[in-house]
């Protein structure tokens, strides 16, 4: 609860932040979008990582505990995914002149999120024993997450590299660094109430199974 | 035949203008391209014609996201109220000996 409250504060204060950094000499105003797109990519890969890792573990141990996790980080990828893939554009459109280029980094972050996608409709619409197939699919996803990162580094390609945040004055990084804390609290917060409606739905799942043996 | 030759003598100009004048309308690629940027310089001010263009996308990301965020965390509390009322109803139902 406490989590939630000091990260739902620093939510609320990150634009006061974040409009205290300096302007980008090339890219001017709309480089601030960097402050909110650059924390949901990153939250984007760690919660495919989070997917992929808990479902290994589910397909090597049965654990249905895993399983949830994986299902709460699943849907925690679609949505950090989604916010990634919008405010990328909207930055593109200013600083490259196009939404979008059919670039590798850009690319390999559609398939990732259609991979999540894919995942929560396998999962919501498979039926009986779709845990497992859609376990498999999700490692496809966490296999593409080192792709996404390097990509920028190996093809060519007008996204910014990997390079930029370390070389990132103060007046930069600490709005940057104060967004990837806010978003890494956020996805916390949100992984844990999304394990507990799972949690919960078990527990329902359980009793109507019991009253039904009676 | 003298009509033909006049025509012909047209499209001749008109072909070749176009084509004199397609190389000069073509930007430069090495203009107009954006290159790939290692690191990113601050500056104090923003020049004034980069604030109105850039701030409708600016607060059009800052709005998506936060509005995003907002609905993912009610649908997140509103299905956890919900399955947690069931729960009860259940135990409920439990408590008293028989099936809702």
């Amino acid at each position: 609860m406490a989590v939630a409250v000091v990260c739902g504060a620093m939510l609320a204060i990150s634009p006061l932040v974040i409009a205290s950094a300096d302007y980008e000499s090339t890219m001017g105003l709309v480089q601030k979008i960097f402050y909110y797109h650059m924390p949901s990519a990153w939250i984007f890969l760690t919660a495919s990582i989070v997917c992929g890792v808990a479902s290994i573990r589910y397909l090597m141990t049965g654990d249905p505990r895993h399983d949830r996790t994986a299902l709460a980080a699943g849907e925690l990828v679609v949505v950090f995914g989604l916010l990634t893939l919008v405010t990328g554009p909207l930055w593109a459109r200013k600083a490259w002149g196009t939404f979008w280029i059919w670039d590798a980094r850009t690319t390999s972050s559609l398939v990732s999120w259609m991979i999540a996608c894919a995942y929560l409709i396998l999962r919501r619409y498979g039926g009986p024993g779709s845990e497992k197939l859609a376990a498999a699919l999700a490692l496809f996803g966490m296999a593409n997450v080192p792709f996404i990162y390097i990509s920028v580094n190996y093809w060519r390609t007008i996204h910014p590299a990997t390079s930029v945040v370390p070389k990132l004055p103060f007046t930069m990084g600490f709005p940057l660094w104060f967004c990837v804390i806010t978003f890494a609290l956020l996805f916390i917060v949100l992984l844990k109430l999304r394990v507990r409606v799972e949690e919960q739905q078990a527990r329902v799942d359980a009793l109507y199974l019991s009253l039904d043996e009676r | 035949m003298k009509t033909l030759k006049r025509w012909c003598a047209v499209l001749s100009v008109v072909f070749v203008s176009a084509v004199v004048s397609v190389p000069a309308q073509q930007p430069s690629p090495q203009s107009s391209q954006p290159t790939q940027q290692n690191e990113f310089i601050p500056i104090d001010q923003l020049p004034p014609q980069e604030q109105l263009a850039a701030a409708p996308l600016l607060i059009g990301a800052y709005v998506f996201v936060l509005a995003v965020l907002f609905l993912y965390v009610l649908s997140v509390a509103r299905r956890l109220t919900n399955v947690q009322r069931e729960l009860d109803r259940l135990d409920t139902t439990i408590k008293q000996g028989g099936r809702a």
